[in-house]
């Protein structure tokens, strides 16, 4: 939780306009976070604060929400996201080895991104996508039928 | 345009209707995309056929896209619907089928039966559509396409109603929230309806996180409408005026369609103040769940909804009560509110006139996992589990077994293949400690742990867990930790009675209902899979290849011989074949015996499958062992000291000849009984030449009596106690299974009417044996097949009669295959009920079988049809239905034996009651296969070594080899795709002239190109 790294100036900006599009109330304070993971990637400590001193709201509260829901990241992500399926179908059809293929070949662990900010990789519960398992997702776009070999060719084109 | 009345609709309906003839003079191609439509190419399916109409010019032809129908495993598909109303389906497609269609089937209006995808299906035709009925028919994204399905009608109808009918009606139908509880709809309403206050919600509750589940994702894809109209309904009976759907925030297309939706809802007036000029307010809003499985309960979306965490809150006051903002609120599910329209519409008599007494209607499912039709489907309540995954699922993918289907996912229960009857209704699936679930439906198959499988879910559980109270909290990781334990082979016994009384505080104590059921794959695991806990616990080994921890390579954990596959392997790719045949012979008696007729199960589970075909494992052993023996080169694993303990073992088969080999590395002194006058047991009277020839037969035989092991032909032991008196310390009874069962109809003792087992036995032994011509065959095993195939080697024209169908045959499948090369008649579905014929047989009447309900191995029971007989000439009768051990004689030495004739000793150490006394092989286990035969005979020599030495019996645990071959392996970097070596084999025509072997060997290039595909596994760790 401490290890923040500063917010820019384009990033304040944009929260600024968040909190203020949806009416600076906290009846919207979801979907306000909702809106800076979105433009912004993550949801940074400083424009938690942010949120919290507009809304009037406690900064525990809204950290509590971040923290919770698995949509919200606290650290900045890498150019491309990719989400790798765990949930019981993808798994049953090998999403596991598909997993530590992504994790070998690329030297990170789910949660992280690599040194090279090239991509952030993420394990999520069933994209609902079961009957074309194992899924990943980089960057939204679904791959389905994944098998380790493919992983290369698949994430080679993201660079 | 305003709706304001139910003429409106109709005159919309009308236009709508116009507007449709007028598209159907065209020719229409239907895309349908949906989230995994799209994943799989849908949209590159469009623009193709966007660009090959646009190049050709092509007019009169519109293009439609709709979301997709359910049959995903389809994916990409389309529909041309011809001028003339024709229906075509096409599915698998990618840019070069699509071509092709364009130019046959538009321009020169030819069907293209390869792609053609058969309607008719059991896929399509098992399923009764009712909620999914307008998926893919419809454009989502177009109201006037549901409106002229007669949507809003329903809404229309209601608000003409006074709202306690519109409860009542619902009530009437039975409906049960298809969310998973499965609490009476109408009933919910009920408490919300009397409620006293002003503000009241209605939330729609798409918040679906079970992993395995996209029921609701489907249906707000395809049809949002239903949903929408069906909470309009719902608001009206309970006096709510604002409606939540609150949707996953992964879902966004769902969600994009929903915003449509409402839009044009409330452009038409559906949606709004006055709906209907009927004084009824109503608007709905959509709010994105930000991910937390937990918000499915109810509760904790409601807390989710007010700008919360998703804590759940103890109930009651239930939400129908205090619910959102502390205001009256009904919470349903997708499914159910586009089940209420169609009750409304169509009256709940009708709606409640399929299901079972208990569970009215129909409910959709979410079927993948390891089947082979995945996809959306929607079944009546009362269907069984069989019928789901083998008619309307096809089945499970590459042959595999059926093991079980999860239902519920993590908050479920598993279906096991005994219970495939099991009507789905919420009660009886409760009497299996199953629930219905929200519809994920998980198949899973013979190489799924469930052991591994509850620590998944477990780990889900606790990932989910939203950590307010304690026994959620600490009660879930410390069960994790027990099942970790136990995947890492460090379980105790103890452990599962643990895990039960953990299990069961939990769901007593925890808040919610993620909490109550989180523990419930543990408990349903443990209920009906206890074997394969305690093979984990007590034996450190996993049955289906899955806890990494408890071997080395999958095919080797999957060998009954444990055979360190991979090493042998990789000596063979580098053209040491002798270090090969020395690896080989550390674990294997009879490696010439097994490179020839083993069913390797190692090859079932051969990761180089996944990319793909299996390395020819068994193929890859019978070089190594033929080339040992032609170039006369021998192993035999150093014998220890000379240990005075005699041994006698019953019987020369491959138990027997197992059992000696393992005895006499330690030293002991064996003595083989044989009562006839060869050795080798079924290997000799059973197998027929051209699967094993006699003279490698017979050498390998002698290899093992250079280890100082006797063999005594021509001696049948009456009574075993004789033996302890010859000073033989232990005795192993592996007499095999030599007997045939009956199948006790008139006519089986004429002449000419053979037992499968006698017949090979005499035609082995160089008997005459006289058959005729025309030669019938029964029964579906092994053993059957070798009879038909002997028949067709002495002149005879063949037919097997099986009762069952082919899939269900209890054969080797390669086996049944070469039986159909050589021309013989494969009859299924047919029972002989009565062989004639004046002493000599010449007909047998048969009856024709149909199959009914599953059985408790997964097959279907065969039932006699009706007035079916019929006649089949014949010269003779082989009867080939099961072979039994002729142990009658072994009681009169105090044996005991079961109905069956099988011995009776202790599974985990072939131990029998009587002292010193072990049984294995056939004779125990009843007919399986030689390589199971080969490892009983390991079994039990580890139990007499132990019983020798004075040691408790215990199962054989430590199955570490001798030596861990480290070869050195340099990975490629790609691995790509290659097929398997060609094995020759001689022409049919030849093959069936004489008894010479059929199957050639591999040359040494050969075997080292196919040894080259081993992925070796077992360097996973060095790497």
């Amino acid at each position: 939780m401490d290890k923040i790294s500063g917010i820019t100036e384009d990033e304040i900006t944009k929260t600024d306009k968040i909190i203020n599009d949806n009416g600076e109330s906290p009846d919207h304070l979801v979907k306000i976070l909702q809106d800076i993971q979105s433009e912004l990637g993550y949801v940074p400590m400083e424009a938690q604060r942010m949120a919290a001193d507009r809304l009037g709201v406690p900064a525990t509260r809204i950290y509590g929400i971040v923290s919770f829901y698995n949509f919200f990241r606290l650290f900045p992500p890498g150019r491309h996201s990719v989400n790798v399926c765990l949930g019981t179908a993808c798994y049953v059809k090998g999403a596991k080895d598909v997993l530590n293929e992504v994790e070998t070949e690329y030297g990170v662990k789910a949660g992280q991104t690599t040194a090279d900010r090239r991509f952030s990789l993420e394990v999520v519960r069933c994209l609902g996508c079961c009957a074309i398992g194992p899924v990943i997702t980089v960057n939204g776009k679904v791959y389905g039928r994944m098998k380790t070999a493919k992983v290369k060719e698949v994430l080679g084109k993201y660079n | 345009m305003i709706i304001k009345s139910v003429e409106d609709i109709s005159t919309l309906k009308k236009e709508v209707e116009e507007k449709k003839s007028e598209i159907s003079k065209n020719t229409q191609i239907i895309v349908y995309g949906g989230t995994c439509g799209v994943a799989s190419g849908s949209k590159e399916v469009l623009d193709e056929i966007n660009l090959e109409i646009g190049r050709r010019k092509i007019a009169d032809i519109v293009i439609l896209e709709h979301s997709c129908m359910g049959c995903c495993y389809l994916e990409p598909y389309i529909t041309i619907i011809d001028r003339d109303g024709t229906n075509t389906m096409y599915g698998y497609l990618n840019n070069e089928k699509v071509k092709e269609i364009v130019e046959r089937h538009i321009v020169r209006g030819e069907i293209v039966n390869d792609y053609v995808i058969d309607q008719n299906a059991p896929f399509f035709t098992h399923q009764v559509k009712r909620i999914t009925a307008l998926l893919g028919k419809i454009d989502p994204l177009k109201i006037e396409d549901y409106i002229f399905y007669d949507g809003y009608q329903a809404l229309a109808k209601v608000l003409q109603m006074d709202r306690k009918e519109v409860v009542e009606e619902i009530k009437k139908s039975g409906l049960k929230g298809r969310g998973g509880a499965g609490f009476p709809t109408g009933i919910k309403w009920e408490f919300a309806s009397a409620a006293k206050e002003e503000q009241k919600y209605i939330v729609c509750n798409a918040d679906e996180g079970d992993p395995g589940a996209y029921m609701n994702r489907a249906e707000l894809e395809g049809n949002p409408h239903a949903v929408l109209e069906g909470m309009a309904i719902a608001a009206y009976a309970i006096g709510a005026n604002k409606g939540y759907i609150y949707v996953r925030a992964e879902y966004p297309l769902a969600v994009e369609t929903l915003e449509i939706g409402i839009a044009q809802a409330r452009k038409f007036g559906l949606l709004g103040k006055n709906i209907l000029e009927a004084s009824f307010d109503f608007d709905i809003e959509i709010f994105l769940g930000s991910g937390a499985f937990v918000c499915g309960e109810e509760t904790a979306l409601l807390a989710s909804l007010e700008q919360k965490r998703g804590n759940p809150r103890p109930r009651p006051p239930f939400p129908a009560i205090k619910g959102l903002f502390g205001k009256p609120t009904v919470i349903n599910n997708v499914g159910t509110l586009s089940n209420v329209p169609l009750i409304i519409q169509r009256g709940a008599e009708w709606w409640g006139s399929i299901g079972t007494d208990t569970t009215k209607g129909t409910k959709v499912f979410s079927l993948t996992g390891k089947i082979n039709n995945s996809g959306l489907i929607e079944v009546p309540m009362g269907i069984t589990m069989g019928e789901i995954v083998f008619d309307i699922g096809g089945g499970i993918p590459d042959g595999k077994k059926y093991k079980a289907a999860q239902l519920g996912g993590p908050s479920g229960g598993c279906v096991p293949v005994e219970h495939l009857n099991v009507p789905i209704d919420y009660e009886s699936l409760k009497k299996i400690n199953c629930i219905m679930g929200s519809g994920a439906l998980v198949v899973l198959d013979e190489d799924a742990c469930m052991v591994d499988t509850a620590r998944f879910f477990s780990e889900f559980d606790i990932d989910e867990s939203c950590g307010q109270c304690l026994p959620c909290r600490r009660g879930l990781p410390v069960m994790i930790n027990i099942l970790e334990g136990i995947t890492q082979g460090k379980g105790k016994i103890e452990d599962l009675n643990t895990l039960n009384n953990l299990a069961e505080a939990v769901r007593k104590t925890a808040l919610c209902a993620l909490g109550q059921t989180a523990a419930s794959p543990t408990l349903s695991t443990i209920q009906h899979f206890r074997e394969e806990y305690e093979a984990h616990i007590a034996e450190k080994r996993c049955p289906a290849g899955v806890c990494a921890s408890l071997f080395k390579t999958k095919c080797q954990n999957a060998c009954p011989v444990h055979q360190d596959i991979s090493a042998y392997i990789a000596l063979v790719t580098e053209g040491k074949i002798e270090e090969a045949y020395r690896v080989i012979r550390q674990r294997n008696p009879i490696p010439i015996v097994l490179g020839r007729v083993c069913h390797h199960p190692c090859e079932g589970k051969c990761e180089r499958g996944k990319l793909d075909k299996q390395v020819a494992i068994r193929h890859i052993k019978r070089f190594v062992a033929d080339y040992a023996y032609e170039n006369h080169f021998e192993y035999i694993p150093q014998t220890k000291q000379n240990v005075d303990e005699k041994i006698a073992i019953v019987g020369s088969g491959p138990a027997g000849l197992s059992a000696a080999y393992d005895l006499a590395i330690d030293g002991y002194k064996v003595t083989i009984f044989e009562a006839l006058p060869v050795s080798g047991g079924m290997l000799a009277v059973g197998i027929p030449d051209y699967r094993l020839p006699r003279e490698i037969l017979n050498y390998e035989i002698d290899q093992i009596k250079k280890m100082g092991v006797e063999i005594k032909l021509n001696t049948k032991i009456e009574n075993v106690d004789d033996l302890f008196k010859e000073e033989f310390k232990a005795v192993f009874l592996a007499i095999g299974a030599h007997g045939e069962s009956r199948m006790n109809i008139p006519g089986e003792d004429l002449k000419n009417v053979f037992w499968g087992t006698e017949f090979l036995r005499n035609v082995n032994l160089g008997e005459k044996v006289d058959i005729g011509n025309k030669v019938v065959v029964i029964g579906g095993g092994n053993s059957a097949i070798d009879c038909a195939r002997v028949a067709k080697r002495m002149g005879a024209d063949v037919t097997i009669l099986y009762r069952r169908e082919k899939k269900d045959m209890p054969a080797i499948e390669e086996e049944i295959e070469a039986a159909e090369q050589e021309e013989i008649n494969i009859e299924c579905l047919s029972v002989p009920v009565e062989i004639m014929g004046n002493g000599r047989a010449n007909r047998v009447k048969c009856v024709r079988m149909e199959l009914k309900e599953f059985d408790k191995s997964g097959r279907r029971t065969p039932y006699v049809i009706k007035d079916s007989e019929y006649i089949i000439e014949v010269d003779s009768i082989i009867e080939s239905i099961g072979q039994v051990p002729e142990s009658d004689y072994l009681t009169n030495s105090g044996i005991k034996v079961r109905k069956n004739k099988t011995i009776i000793a202790d599974p985990k150490t072939l131990a029998t009651d009587k002292e010193g006394i072990f049984a294995g092989g056939d004779a125990f286990s009843g007919a399986l296969t030689v390589s199971d035969a080969v490892a009983a005979g390991q079994k039990a020599a580890y139990s007499i070594k132990r019983y020798l030495k004075g040691e408790p019996l215990t199962p054989i645990v430590e199955r570490k080899d001798p030596d861990r071959y480290l070869i050195p392996f340099a990975p490629d970097e790609e691995s790509e795709e290659k097929p398997r070596v060609k094995i020759t084999e001689k022409d049919i025509k030849t093959r069936i002239s004489n008894f010479e072997e059929i199957i050639f060997n591999y040359s040494k290039e050969e075997v080292m190109e196919e040894a080259g595909r081993c992925l070796r596994c077992d360097t996973e760790e060095v790497i």
